[in-house]
């Protein structure tokens, strides 16, 4: 083949590559590095008065209570992504069975996905309603007599969050499942089938390790995708009572919007990536331990 | 056969384009069919105005937090009757922080906002702060002072004024009078905390609550009390340790907790309670709020009521009434933006409003503050068909003759901010009264550092 | 025989296991149901325990007043769905551009433009509120769709997904091609997309639900309330009429229930482009 025609068409990797990265420019790189340099400034919106300040915003993250009180808040709240990985997978393997209605299962465990999370947010929050919400209706007609206070006390808010969190994602991580277990053999799924301890055991020792690429994707896209969102939780508690729901992605919202200090939501920010990059780094050293491609 | 090959790569990249300027188109026709201020497209139009061609009128854009059908929309509309060659449009934003930063952000990106209404002292400051807000002092033909007395001062930034306060704003517990009468309790004039604790524990029924309170006025004991012990110490330390804020913690607290008269806070937070409904449905009998109560007890659809409502003033801390400062006097803070192409325009309209334009917002519970405003007329138009569903007596007198002075709120919002959540915390108990007081002061210490 | 007996004895396991799933399921969607309900009683039965599924009065007050009000749930969804189909097509489109060139043509400096995407998704969004805010108040689109549908064509993990997808297609395939004398262009459009379809639809419908309820930057870069999207438009809706419960519900539905709508007519397509595309990390 022609080599001259065989360099023109390596040449063609910008072309195709070319749109995306200036999109990727524009939208992303560009604006990173300014956020990165007013992370140095006292920058405050719709103040003309701005200057270098070198590391004073850092150090005044390093020693904010409330940047560490949002940061264990943001730990509690990636809780619900293993949880829902887990429930999700346990509903994959059930679905995957024969049953009956099978279509209209895997629809209905769905079908909190591809709701706005938002409008969710406000039904939960009525179900919580502590003193007259359905949920603790419930749990009082079944005779426990104090059921917690969900969204309303400073220590099951985020939990309740939680919960939320969790309903939402099953559906997703459920799908994703179904789909890797399509490519386990049969015979294997047919052993798993058994029940009682040996089906338990081809579960644990067999399944779970095949599909564990598949988990390992939901694990890292979904703390991301979580670890960035606040929309429910600045619907619902605007990161109260107190400020125990504030998590790191509102508290740079809340700086940034609310109170116009940029270059401190900038610190913040700064932080939160840092915060994912270990995160991302520690699951894909981690990762060798325990996905078997 | 290559060729082939880029030309369909290229067919397919200009479609993209095209799609791309399709919906660009769109999006601005959108913004202009809206015509609330959208795009980058008005800027044409706004310089045409600029240039003043005879016979085009100049139009006025005013951002305001009251929804244009409680009498903003019935406000301009006379105003556009009678003056062709100004024409009016009111601009609705919520009163809150993301409706806040859609005016700031509309501002600062050079949108038309001419004339914009401030709701607190520390948004002004950051308006004024940024230089969008006009120095009325340029013009000599309306006296601020003389026309709203001495309340408007507190508005004042630095000795002058960047807009005129036009409402009376009045805040007030609002009472069910013939729940109060069952139980015979007069009408106070006058009362403290502690005594509005009794009359809720008297007026509690079964399971339900004896006082509730809207989460915007919730706060103002403290800042009654602040704004005259002032919000810091000699040496420029936090205040917040002030021991009145101590006995409104205390009193808020027994009321939730031991006499179970109003809700846990906790409670009342998180599931957004709708106060106005559970008040005029008659559920409890007393409610901390302000004028604008009157825009939902007016509104006998959707908030059906059978009794009649009383007015007291908010209770005060203290013992004694003679420091006793309350929130109000007068609000609604309408400014010019200094950068508006039309500040002449947009004077002569805010006189015309500030002295009486502004009546159709009587319905709304708004007043209008001007000493030439037709004050009966308001109230007439304020009470509407239901005056009879007021006690008449207290109602005057918590909007007119009560004399006790007043402070408005212009406390930063980060401070606002560290105290709410730190009392919320005592409220719902996770920490003691002590913890409260001591991280409020540490909190408010260090704004004050980084502030400076 | 065999098979048959065996059958028969699944039944009663199976419709043990159908009943226990579909027991859990109902868990899941009460939230709905509880919602519908709400959204047509009156203020006083909201909070009945127990819960009255069918209201004694049922009432479409509140559903007329969302929908035909000042501020219609329908412009909401107008604009949604012009934002989310531009960029769900868009973003899928210029994803399998780009992942093709990072997946199939080793071309210089590739590791290192990949390594800078990869980065890219880790950064936060709210790093870039603020200098994007910037950006577009500079270039004019400041309140605007273009503000979410311009960002909302890149997508990073999209290129990633791809990318993936397409380094599982043999090599083969496209030497052979070569050798016909086809260039990079005619095996993208006439191999490799065709080739992609299960995997472009799953990002089409992830794509597509992530635009749907994106409501961060929505609340950032949109003053105008007629541009408003559906999640933005509810919020508002709820902030201006905390009045009560029921009219909070029923804008609740207004913003799910046609969303359900949807997926329940599509359920079978959305779900099986999930399921068949190979998500395979």
């Amino acid at each position: 083949m022609n080599n001259h025609w065989m360099r023109r068409q390596r040449l063609l990797g910008y072309v195709f590559v070319g749109p995306s990265m200036i999109g990727v420019l524009l939208f992303f790189l560009i604006p990173a590095i300014y956020s990165f340099a007013l992370m140095f400034t006292n920058y405050k919106f719709m103040n003309p008065k701005a200057g270098f300040v070198g590391f004073d915003n850092i150090a005044r993250l390093l020693r904010d209570p409330l940047f560490y009180l949002s940061l264990k808040n943001t730990v509690i709240f990636l809780l619900a992504v293993p949880v829902s990985i887990a429930l999700g997978f346990v509903v994959a393997v059930i679905l995957n069975r024969r049953l009956y209605l099978k279509r209209l299962l895997r629809g209905l465990y769905f079908m909190p996905y591809i709701t706005s999370g938002v409008a969710v947010a406000f039904v939960w929050m009525l179900l919580f309603h502590p003193k007259q919400g359905p949920i603790n209706g419930f749990l009082r007609s079944v005779g426990i007599a104090h059921p917690p206070g969900w969204l309303s006390t400073t220590t099951s808010s985020m939990y309740a969050i939680d919960i939320i969190w969790v309903w939402f994602l099953l559906g997703y991580n459920m799908i994703i499942y179904l789909a890797a277990l399509q490519e386990v053999s049969p015979e294997l799924l047919e052993a798993a089938k058994i029940d009682g301890a040996k089906g338990w055991q081809t579960l644990r020792k067999i399944i779970w390790p095949l599909v564990s690429p598949t988990t390992f994707l939901l694990l890292v896209t979904g703390l991301i995708m979580t670890i960035k969102t606040f929309g429910i939780i600045q619907a619902i508690t605007q990161g109260g009572p107190g400020n125990s729901t504030t998590i790191l992605s509102l508290y740079v919202y809340q700086n940034a919007f609310r109170y116009y200090d940029m270059g401190y939501a900038a610190t913040i920010s700064w932080a939160l990536f840092a915060i994912i990059l270990v995160i991302t780094l520690l699951q894909w050293l981690g990762q060798k331990k325990w996905v078997h491609y | 056969m290559r060729k082939k090959g880029w030309f369909a790569g290229m067919a397919a990249l200009a479609l993209v384009a095209g799609t791309l300027a399709g919906c660009s188109g769109k999006g601005n026709n959108g913004g202009e069919a809206g015509g609330s201020g959208g795009a980058k497209s008005p800027s044409a139009s706004a310089s045409a105005n600029a240039s003043g061609k005879a016979g085009e009128p100049v139009k006025l854009k005013m951002w305001g937090g009251v929804p244009p059908e409680a009498g903003p929309q019935a406000v301009v509309d006379a105003w556009n009757k009678d003056h062709p060659d100004v024409q009016v449009e009111y601009v609705r934003y919520v009163n809150d922080d993301e409706g806040n930063l859609k005016l700031d952000t509309a501002m600062m990106t050079g949108q038309d906002v001419d004339l914009f209404v401030n709701y607190s002292m520390s948004q002004t400051a950051k308006r004024k702060e940024s230089g969008f807000t006009l120095d009325l002092s340029a013009f000599t033909d309306y006296d601020v002072d003389a026309k709203m007395g001495p309340d408007a001062a507190g508005w004042k930034i630095d000795g002058k004024y960047y807009g005129i306060p036009t409402t009376k704003s009045s805040f007030f517990v609002a009472l069910n009078k013939d729940k109060l009468d069952a139980a015979n309790l007069p009408v106070p004039k006058d009362w403290t905390w502690d005594e509005l604790r009794e009359y809720a524990k008297k007026l509690k029924a079964g399971d339900g609550y004896g006082f509730i309170q809207h989460t915007e006025p919730f706060v103002d004991p403290i800042d009654s009390v602040l704004s005259q012990d002032g919000y810091t110490k000699a040496d420029g330390t936090s205040n917040l340790d002030d021991p009145l804020v101590r006995k409104w913690l205390e009193t808020l607290n027994g009321m939730m907790k031991e006499d179970k008269t109003t809700p846990p806070l906790g409670e009342q937070l998180t599931s957004k309670m709708p106060v106005e409904q559970i008040f005029l449905s008659g559920e409890a009998p007393m409610l901390n709020i302000g004028a604008w109560l009157l825009r939902s007890s007016n509104n006998f659809t959707d908030y059906p009521r059978d009794f009649k409502i009383a007015f007291a003033p908010v209770p005060r801390l203290a013992g004694s009434a003679d420091k006793y400062v309350t929130r109000g006097g007068i609000g609604d803070y309408i400014s010019i933006n200094a950068k508006s192409k039309h500040t002449d325009a947009a004077w002569s309209f805010l006189k015309w409003y500030a002295d009486g334009g502004m009546a159709p917002l009587a319905a709304g519970g708004r007043l209008p503050a001007s000493k030439d405003a037709d004050q009966e007329a308001a109230l007439k138009s304020l009470l509407g068909d239901k005056a009879d569903t007021y006690d008449r007596d207290s109602l005057m007198y918590v909007m007119f003759d009560n004399k006790t002075p007043t402070y408005v709120r212009s406390v930063p919002q980060e401070v606002m901010d560290l105290r709410s959540q730190e009392y919320e915390k005592y409220f719902l108990g996770s920490q003691t009264m002590d913890q409260t007081i001591s991280a409020m002061v540490s909190r408010h210490n260090e704004f004050l550092k980084t502030a400076k | 025989m065999e098979i048959h007996r065996r059958l028969s004895r699944d039944v009663p396991k199976r419709l043990a296991a159908t009943i226990v799933m579909l027991a859990l399921a109902i868990v899941m969607v009460i939230p709905f149901l509880w919602m519908i309900s709400t959204s047509l009683k009156t203020p006083a039965e909201v909070f009945e325990y127990p819960i009255r599924w069918f209201p004694a009065h049922p009432t479409w007050a509140h559903h007329l007043k969302v929908w035909t009000g000042p501020k219609s749930f329908g412009t909401y969804y107008l604009n949604s769905l012009k934002i989310s189909i531009i960029g769900m097509v868009g973003a899928t489109f210029l994803s399998a551009f780009a992942a093709y060139g990072f997946a199939r043509i080793a071309f210089k400096g590739r590791n290192a433009l990949f390594l800078i995407y990869l980065s890219m998704m880790m950064v936060p969004p709210q790093v870039l509120f603020v200098p994007k805010f910037i950006l577009f108040e500079w270039a004019g689109i400041y309140n605007t769709h273009l503000a979410l549908i311009l960002p909302g064509l890149f997508t990073i993990f999209g290129v990633f997904m791809l990318r993936q997808f397409f380094l599982t297609i043999p090599h083969e395939i496209s030497e052979s091609a070569f050798i016909d004398g086809a260039g990079h262009f005619r095996i993208f459009f006439r191999l490799v997309l065709p080739l992609a379809k299960p995997a472009l639809a799953t990002l089409a419908i992830i794509d597509f639900s992530w635009q749907w309820n994106d409501y961060e930057n929505a609340l950032v870069f949109l003053i105008d309330e007629r541009l408003y999207t559906v999640p933005l438009g509810l919020q508002n809706f709820i902030l201006e009429n905390t009045v009560d419960y029921n009219g909070m519900m029923a804008a609740a539905s207004a913003g799910i229930l046609p969303m359900i709508a949807v997926f329940a007519i599509g359920q079978r397509y959305i779900i099986q482009g999930l399921t068949n595309s190979a998500v395979k990390g």
